[in-house]
């Protein structure tokens, strides 16, 4: 069996990429499950969807947390604590990952003795939309057992209801991430499916009593949401060009959706990155154009090289 | 109107609602609501039913300065009646003193506005009941994915109007159902124009009574457009006359903002993907131009 998790952002496409990769799959002949895990948070925020491909049926329920591939579209994810990506991954699992660097960097840095694969980053809008169909179609190559018209088909299937202009940019996204792994075609093994004799029980957490203070806590203070750092759904950072401002704060600061412009006392604004979920609004309404979007995969790498 | 809200400069400067809520980046509604907060202050309870909004408070985060109190979504105007009525009890009984006292804010998506909760808004407006229904109107049921609702606009793709052309209905107008009940005032805004959406809500504050607004709120999934977008396609709804900006107050309706030149319906259609199989594969002139004519057809009504 494949046990395949994909990883990214609302908005990236995981949910699709999950149903095009069951879908070529099951073309290839496979017993096929595919679900995505959505918590209540929106575009922006870290999702992951399940796909299982078995050559008999699938008895295997719910979230997979022994991968046998971990697709990760978005690697700004790997600092989300909450998004979990390398749960379960282990010296059998393979990494495929969409961003820059290479593999040998990424094993270092993420510690992992498995097999890591580099999807290279495509065009920021193609990696903010289509993420999920490229990582289907790099996925659909590392398991070595899906064509080319497997795959093509499975997309034209899935986007039916989008119309022909949808399909085909999803198509060559999704086949140039195909041919783009080519090299490492078949790395992806199929591990035997899990038998119950093999289960083991998690063991007992004891936790201790809490008070009710911290156990079950009223809201007694204002506006708590604060402490949500929806800052980390960010795909692109507004960034302001000071010398270009014009001290009009009223505006960017009034139009952004999330209160997260604040206005200083000399009426410039200032972004508070925390919140700023980077929906670009303040870029679009800045009367001098001081405000300019930058992906925030670039801006993390500067603060990083920056930094001390 | 009030002198102290004549520019841009003049909106306040300090942001009530609390950042690090739920909702979409870019949210059109969530926009609408961190303004109209600014305006309202911190004396409010938020009167919620089920929408997008739902998730606005989730234990233990709220962006309110105020008390949120949540409903199913037909009952948000029934939750504002007992909120009204409880502080007024207490405001009887000596216990809660004049400056101390609340607005009722009810908050919905036009799901509940125009099509599950619209009876019971009717019964709090004839019942007199002294509250601000708030509308942010994503037209749809975009929570759940964007299913067509009364409010969905004709042409529009949703998830449950996939035919050749869109949605075959026209839009509820709750501004007029409203009217027709004579409330103490009814207002309809946008986020994409937050002098006017102040002043309105400026008004609205002073008086007591059933007050509507109604916030129409790009919604960048559900209408499927770049969310660096949403003011711009805001202001086009108003410049093409599609959402009329205008206010029921002392018995008339007047209009805030009456767009000249008016822009053509396809300035504001074409920016999204919810109307582009009425320009691809080939134009469906048909729709676009029913659409053009509703819109011409309500502006004589209105200059005549």
């Amino acid at each position: 069996m494949y046990r395949i998790r994909l990883h990214g952002r609302g908005g990236q496409g995981i949910k699709t990429g999950s149903r095009i990769l069951g879908s070529a799959f099951f073309g290839a002949g496979f017993e096929v499950q595919d679900a995505p895990v959505y918590g209540a948070e929106r575009r922006g925020a870290a999702m992951s969807a399940h796909v299982r491909a078995a050559r008999t049926p699938i008895r295997e329920r719910g979230v997979i947390t022994r991968p046998d591939l971990v697709a990760l579209v978005d690697e700004t994810l790997l600092q989300v604590p909450a998004a979990n990506v390398l749960l379960g991954v282990d010296a059998a699992s393979v990494l495929l990952l969409q961003g820059n660097g290479d593999a040998e960097t990424w094993r270092a840095r993420l510690a992992l003795s498995g097999t890591v694969v580099v999807l290279p980053a495509a065009g920021e809008r193609a990696e903010a939309e289509l993420g999920g169909a490229r990582c289907a179609g790099a996925a659909a190559r590392l398991a070595g057992v899906i064509s080319r018209p497997q795959l093509i088909a499975a997309i034209a299937q899935e986007l039916a209801s989008l119309g022909p202009v949808a399909t085909a940019t999803t198509t060559a996204q999704a086949l140039a991430a195909y041919d783009a792994v080519a090299p490492h075609a078949g790395v992806l093994r199929e591990s035997r499916p899990a038998a119950a004799t093999a289960f083991a029980a998690p063991e007992w957490i004891d936790l201790p009593l809490e008070s009710a203070r911290v156990a079950a806590p009223a809201i007694f203070a204002a506006a708590t949401s604060v402490e949500v750092r929806t800052g980390l759904w960010r795909t692109m950072r507004p960034e302001i060009d000071y010398a270009r401002c014009n001290r009009c704060a009223w505006i960017c600061s009034t139009l952004c959706p999330d209160s997260a412009i604040r206005v200083r006392a000399d009426r410039s604004p200032e972004i508070d990155l925390e919140h700023c979920k980077g929906c670009m609004i303040c870029v679009s309404v800045c009367p001098p154009q001081a405000i300019r979007a930058l992906p925030e995969r670039a801006a993390r790498a500067r603060e990083l090289a920056a930094a001390p | 109107m009030n002198p102290a809200l004549r520019r841009m400069k003049d909106l306040p400067s300090t942001h009530l609602l609390g950042a690090g809520s739920a909702m979409c980046a870019g949210c059109g509604g969530l926009l609408a609501l961190h303004e109209i907060c600014d305006l309202l202050g911190a004396r409010t309870v938020f009167v919620n039913a089920a929408s997008c909004m739902t998730l606005l408070a989730s234990y233990p985060f709220t962006p309110f300065r105020g008390s949120w109190l949540y409903t199913a979504m037909a009952s948000a105007p029934a939750g504002a009646q007992g909120v009204r009525d409880a502080l007024d009890i207490l405001s009887e009984r000596g216990r809660l003193p004049p400056e101390q006292d609340l607005t009722a804010v009810a908050l919905t998506g036009d799901g509940a506005a125009t099509g599950i909760g619209l009876s019971a808004t009717a019964g709090a407006i004839d019942r007199g009941l002294d509250f601000i229904y708030l509308c942010y109107d994503n037209e749809g049921y975009g929570n759940t994915g964007q299913q067509s609702s009364p409010a969905t606009p004709l042409g529009a793709r949703t998830a449950t109007s996939t035919g050749a052309h869109g949605h075959p209905a026209s839009k509820m107008d709750l501004f007029a159902i409203w009217v027709a009940q004579r409330p103490a005032y009814a207002a309809t805004v946008i986020g994409a124009d937050p002098l006017d959406l102040a002043r309105k809500i400026d008004r609205a504050r002073a008086l007591k009574g059933p007050r509507l607004i109604h916030a129409l709120a790009p919604c960048p999934p559900g209408w499927s457009f770049d969310p660096a977008e949403g003011v711009e396609i805001g202001r086009l709804a108003v410049k093409t006359g599609i959402w009329p900006l205008k206010e029921y107050v002392d018995g008339r309706v007047v209009h805030t903002h009456v767009p000249h030149p008016r822009l053509p319906v396809e300035e504001y259609l074409k920016r999204q993907g919810r109307f582009r199989h009425l320009f691809e594969p080939g134009r469906d002139t048909r729709v676009l131009a029913q659409i053009q004519s509703q819109v011409d057809a309500y502006w004589e009504q209105v200059c005549a």
